[in-house]
């Protein structure tokens, strides 16, 4: 669990600053405190919350706020699937815990490492310390967020540290071939796809830049 | 219904979404185990995510147009990402990230 929680660390303020930027935003639209408070802390979702917020003021129909939040989260579903094999013979508690406490930055910490510690016994707490402390930081931090938005000016900048936390985990990542036709790839059809509904084109972006990474992955197998 | 009732449930509704999705896959345990291929295929996702999700907030600029050479967040992406090549830093590469991007829009 130590070992999970001394890597994340370095990302917390990341985390931090993209979670005060989601709950100043809660807080600065026209929810009362109390549903600001409540979205935060019930959605654990910063993206999903930004998508969903906007419906939600414009009186949308329940069904369209829920299903555009839906759309957001659909990746931790390919998340959900990558990590059931280290984490699927786990009784039902463990891994719906684990599975709770899945965050961005986790799945690819994790990931990184995911064929060696498939055979750790050790890898349930690995993933539940950083786990942990994104839950931890991300709710104080949208705390802070939402009771000091008056004192936070917009033009901060800080929703770019969010950019650069995903952009230092991604460099490393590109010293494979296939993962940097991947990200080409799925960076391409992000912009491309950038006017689709319901940050639909992320999910369209993730699924192409997959398939081009399996293409690049295959032909080296054929001929090393 | 009062629209205080209906923000509660839209609330509920969007946190249900991050439960639904996340567990997705763990809740069905060993009772669904997905192809060797599939396993292969989800272990390139992270890359994909990464950049679909990083690519929008580095390229489009404020006004809503693509830009990269005028674009204080493109010019301080590649400042970041040169310094978490050379240093696998984390807070360096971040920090190298921020004092460009404040640099180039007080220059610009």
């Amino acid at each position: 669990m130590r070992a999970g929680l001394w890597d994340m660390l370095p990302a917390s303020p990341a985390i931090a600053a993209w979670s005060l930027v989601t709950g100043v935003a809660m807080a600065k639209s026209a929810l009362t405190l109390g549903q600001a408070v409540g979205m935060s802390l019930i959605a654990y979702a910063g993206a999903a919350q930004l998508a969903a917020l906007p419906l939600m003021l414009a009186g949308a129909p329940i069904a369209v706020t829920v299903l555009s939040a839906l759309v957001v989260n659909l990746r931790f579903v390919i998340y959900s699937a990558a990590l059931a094999p280290s984490f699927r013979m786990l009784p039902m508690r463990e891994r719906l815990t684990l599975g709770y406490l899945i965050s961005d930055l986790g799945f690819v910490f994790y990931m990184r490492h995911e064929t060696t510690l498939r055979a750790d016994p050790m890898r349930t707490w690995y993933f539940f310390g950083m786990g942990l402390l994104v839950f931890v930081i991300w709710h104080l931090a949208s705390l802070v967020g939402l009771f000091a938005a008056t004192f936070i000016p917009s033009n901060w900048g800080l929703d770019f540290i969010g950019a650069l936390a995903l952009l230092a985990v991604l460099v490393p990542m590109l010293a494979v071939r296939s993962a940097q036709i991947g990200a080409a790839v799925a960076a391409a059809f992000s912009l491309v796809l950038r006017g689709l509904p319901f940050k639909l084109g992320v999910i369209a972006a993730i699924l192409a830049g997959i398939v081009a990474a399996m293409a690049v992955d295959r032909r080296k197998e054929v001929s090393p | 219904m009062s629209p205080e009732t209906k923000i509660w449930i839209a609330v509920l509704g969007v946190g249900a979404t991050a439960v639904v999705t996340r567990c997705s896959f763990l809740l069905f345990g060993e009772r669904l185990v997905l192809p060797e291929s599939v396993e292969r295929a989800l272990r390139l996702a992270p890359a994909a995510a990464l950049a679909a999700t990083l690519a929008p907030s580095v390229i489009i600029m404020d006004d809503g147009a693509l830009g990269a050479v005028e674009n204080p967040r493109f010019a301080a992406a590649i400042v970041a990402a040169i310094v978490m090549w050379a240093s696998r830093q984390m807070l360096w590469s971040m920090a190298a990230g921020l004092a460009a991007y404040t640099a180039v829009r007080l220059l610009a």
